[in-house]
């Protein structure tokens, strides 16, 4: 499936929504996108990827530069990653540098 | 299965993935095994791309082959690019240093993801040609 990140803002919440097949082919797409949001200066970040059905490591490298963009104090949430998705951000070791969850609900 | 020959170039990630989904379906992988292996075939080819050519400034053509026997199907990438080891991690010296930290980091992990991954991983360059073959165990039916 073809790439695509949408970026959405609610309130300083930056909301980004993947689709399809995260690489190196989409990489430099995925991460225009987080510059954007980073632009916004959001207190958080969602990745909701329900419907991403492949990641890569190129992928890994965009979330590292995702953290660092947005700095120290604003984190980063992955929601609804499926099966092998997690399973890979699991075996990196992210669970550690970002917060994993079935779902997001609106505080 | 017939071999695809592709220019080696990011473009050709999605072909090389939707061939290795093939053969997996081909060879009767489950859903884990399948993602498992194209994971793998991605983060070598990629390699090839960026390292064995862009990076040297040269063009050159990409080949995946799948083959299906009883025990296994095993995928090979050949390509004609620079000679890339993906299992030994020796970059030249100045190509080190510059690499910022995250990217060293994320080389090795690209290379865990595949040997993890699959039943079988190895590299050899014959004749002026990378050889990268991965190889996953067919279940074995009562």
């Amino acid at each position: 499936m073809a790439f695509d990140a949408q970026l959405k803002m609610t309130g300083p919440v930056a909301k980004i929504t993947l689709t399809g097949s995260l690489d190196a082919a989409s990489a430099p797409q995925f991460k225009e996108v987080i510059e954007q949001a980073a632009a916004q200066t959001p207190e958080k970040v969602v990745l909701f990827m329900e419907k991403l059905d492949f990641l890569a490591s190129a992928g890994l490298r965009v979330l590292i530069f995702a953290k660092q963009k947005m700095g120290a104090g604003v984190d980063i949430y992955v929601v609804g990653s499926q099966g092998p998705v997690l399973g890979t951000l699991e075996m990196s070791g992210f669970h550690h540098s970002v917060y994993i969850q079935d779902s997001w609900a609106e505080a | 299965m017939n071999p695809l020959r592709l220019p080696a170039t990011l473009d050709a990630l999605e072909e090389i993935g939707n061939y290795v989904i093939e053969a997996a379906r081909q060879a009767g992988l489950d859903q884990k095994a399948s993602y498992a292996l194209r994971l793998a075939v991605d983060e070598i080819a990629t390699n090839v791309i960026t390292h064995g050519y862009e990076e040297a400034g040269t063009k050159g053509d990409i080949t995946i082959v799948g083959e299906i026997t009883d025990a296994a199907l095993t995928v090979t990438l050949t390509d004609q690019g620079v000679p890339f080891d993906p299992l030994s991690h020796r970059l030249p010296e100045e190509d080190d240093l510059a690499l910022p930290l995250e990217e060293r980091q994320i080389g090795g992990l690209g290379i865990m993801l595949v040997i993890n991954g699959v039943d079988a991983f190895s590299y050899r360059y014959e004749n002026g040609s990378n050889l990268n073959v991965f190889a996953m165990n067919r279940r074995s039916f009562p």
